[in-house]
């Protein structure tokens, strides 16, 4: 619905620009007909709720939470198989290097795992993990590090 | 003139303190390199050197916990001749066991010869020498050999003076770091970078002889050990995959890389040959398997496995068999890494969510001790004389530095580097 209407402005503009006695120099470009992936990227977060789950502490468990956020993904996804989407893990600053790397993937398989389940197709989905290198908070504190334990599902394009 | 006041000084502190000094650490005495000629080098005269070169070689020798350099003072110069003969009654009775001499001399081609020797100036008896023929703008590697001779003179174990720290030097905001992998002098000299700081690069790892260097890049999109040979500056992935691979490490004669690999949810150790070639594989629990380390002989390997629950170490034999637990003392435990005299087992123990600190164990998994009490040490690396660690130490802003500790114990000294430092691999001795 909010993309049929989004649909409808930008065929209004158009529109609006072909009132006579406004001479153009260039030719209009024609409407987009599907939205820009920077459009399409604020619908996704908007209607699953987030690009983001987090994790407990060396922890690539699902919670009911995170499989909440991910079921909204896979609905919005499954309509949308001509986006490639990549899947991206992270661990907490506290973690050491190595152990780092292979958590953050960890939690990127774990992701792209449960999304295949819902009906995502595998095809669609890539993964990658940053280990400790994106620090989203800083800080030591339990809370700042729990944000960092993270996996963010990407639209590439 | 100016070196008098500083070696009264340091008199006064052995006279307060000579029963510390000899507990802890050996005096050793050095008087100035001399040199028998005065003709300039295009780097100096041989005598700027070879003052220069004493200078260096105290300093190098005050970094260790088991000698304590006097001098070079000036009032102390000896004539050429003299340096084989030193007057060993006048250093034993300033407290020295050892004393260092050694001469700089311009030889025709232009270049030096630098030759130094080591004497028990109690026994009167010769220790050590060296000699090196080099260029003048190269003095310092001769002097850092010196160094060396004198403190395998006194401890028995390599001199690790003439050797490379590998590193990732870091720029830019905590939260989106520009990495480079640079390499310099282990006394902080000849700075250079391997990488252009365009892609995130982890774990710089030198081959024994600091010849190749392998190390982890995300040029292709996602974590990849790659091969840089430092003499051509040629690089090139370790293994034709698409999966993710890192934690790489040189075995001890340099043939083979041990290193990690990740399938699906699971991450195994493998084992490639340096040159290239297909990864043998070398575990297969389900789990996260990293940080290979071999042990000077090659014939075993130790690695971080979390197959119990929570990360811990492990020995296994070269080949994958024989895979048994070494780590027992509660907590976590990450990065082992075997010592170059084979005694040790450097590591971090991890105290989840609040850091980690550096510690050794023996590999059969007795007499472990924590060697550090701050908050977020990680990535220990040897020293060649294996009596010393290099690590990373992250501050509570963020920001991540070098640090030395001796298994002596004592404060952790920091090392400096340009920028913010990380993931240190201190090269064994080179040739």
């Amino acid at each position: 619905m909010r993309r049929a209407l989004l649909l409808l402005a930008l065929v209004g503009t158009a529109a609006s620009a072909q009132l006579p006695g406004l001479r153009k120099r260039d030719p209009v470009p024609p409407p987009p007909l599907v939205l820009g992936i920077d459009a399409l990227r604020g619908e996704f977060v908007a209607q699953s709720g987030s690009a983001m789950v987090y994790f407990g502490g060396d922890s690539a468990v699902l919670t009911p939470q995170a499989k909440a956020t991910l079921a909204a993904q896979a609905q919005w996804l499954r309509r949308h198989p001509e986006l490639v989407v990549r899947i991206e893990g992270h661990a907490d600053p506290s973690d050491t290097r190595d152990h780092a790397l292979a958590v953050g993937a960890r939690r990127a398989e774990e992701v792209r795992d449960y999304l295949v389940l819902l009906g995502v197709p595998a095809a669609q989905l890539s993964t990658v993990s940053w280990g400790k290198e994106h620090v989203a908070v800083m800080g030591t504190a339990p809370e700042a590090l729990a944000l960092n334990r993270r996996a963010v599902t990407i639209l590439v394009r | 003139m100016i070196a008098r006041p500083a070696s009264l000084l340091l008199g006064l502190a052995f006279l307060s303190a000579p029963v510390a000094a000899q507990d802890q650490a050996a005096v050793i005495a050095i008087p100035p390199l001399t040199t028998p000629d005065e003709k300039d080098t295009g780097a100096g005269s041989p005598g700027a050197i070879a003052w220069q070169a004493s200078q260096l070689i105290a300093s190098d020798l005050r970094t260790t916990a088991e000698l304590v350099p006097v001098g070079p003072d000036q009032k102390d110069y000896y004539s050429y001749p003299e340096v084989t003969a030193p007057t060993f009654s006048r250093w034993r009775a300033k407290g020295a066991k050892f004393v260092l001499t050694g001469f700089v001399r311009s030889r025709p081609d232009g270049r030096l010869t630098v030759g130094c020797y080591v004497y028990d100036t109690v026994k009167g008896t010769e220790l050590g020498r060296t000699g090196f023929v080099v260029a003048p703008d190269e003095w310092r590697r001769a002097a850092h050999k010196c160094s060396g001779i004198a403190y395998t003179a006194a401890t028995g174990a390599p001199g690790g003076f003439d050797t490379r720290i590998a590193y990732v030097a870091e720029s830019g905001p905590v939260s989106n770091h520009v990495k480079r992998v640079a390499i310099m002098d282990s006394d902080g000299n000849n700075q250079s970078f391997v990488t252009a700081g365009d892609t995130i690069v982890l774990t710089p790892r030198l081959s024994p002889k600091a010849e190749m260097l392998a190390f982890v890049s995300y040029v292709g999109g996602q974590a990849q050990v790659r091969i840089a040979n430092l003499g051509s500056g040629e690089q090139r992935p370790l293994v034709q995959t698409g999966a993710m691979s890192f934690a790489p490490r040189f075995s001890p004669d340099g043939k083979r890389i041990a290193f990690s690999m990740q399938a699906g949810a699971n991450t195994d150790v493998y084992v490639a040959d340096s040159n290239g070639g297909a990864p043998q594989r070398l575990t297969a629990a389900p789990g996260i398997d990293t940080d290979p380390s071999f042990s000077p002989d090659g014939s075993k390997i130790a690695f971080e496995s979390d197959r119990s629950g929570t990360q811990q170490l492990y020995v296994m034999n070269a080949d994958g068999s024989g895979q048994r637990r070494i780590s027992f003392g509660g907590g976590w435990y990450a990065a082992p890494v075997w010592s170059p005299d084979g005694e040790w087992i450097a590591f971090a123990r991890r105290i989840p969510g609040a850091g980690s600190r550096i510690g050794i164990v023996k590999p059969d998994g007795s007499g472990e001790k924590l060697l550090t009490d701050a908050a977020f040490d990680e990535g220990p690396s040897w020293a060649a004389s294996s009596h010393e660690l290099l690590f990373q130490r992250t501050g509570p802003d963020g920001r991540p530095a070098l640090y030395k500790i001796t298994l002596a114990g004592g404060d952790a000294r920091r090392v400096a580097t340009p920028q913010d430092a990380s993931d240190p691999d201190w090269s064994g001795a080179l040739d």
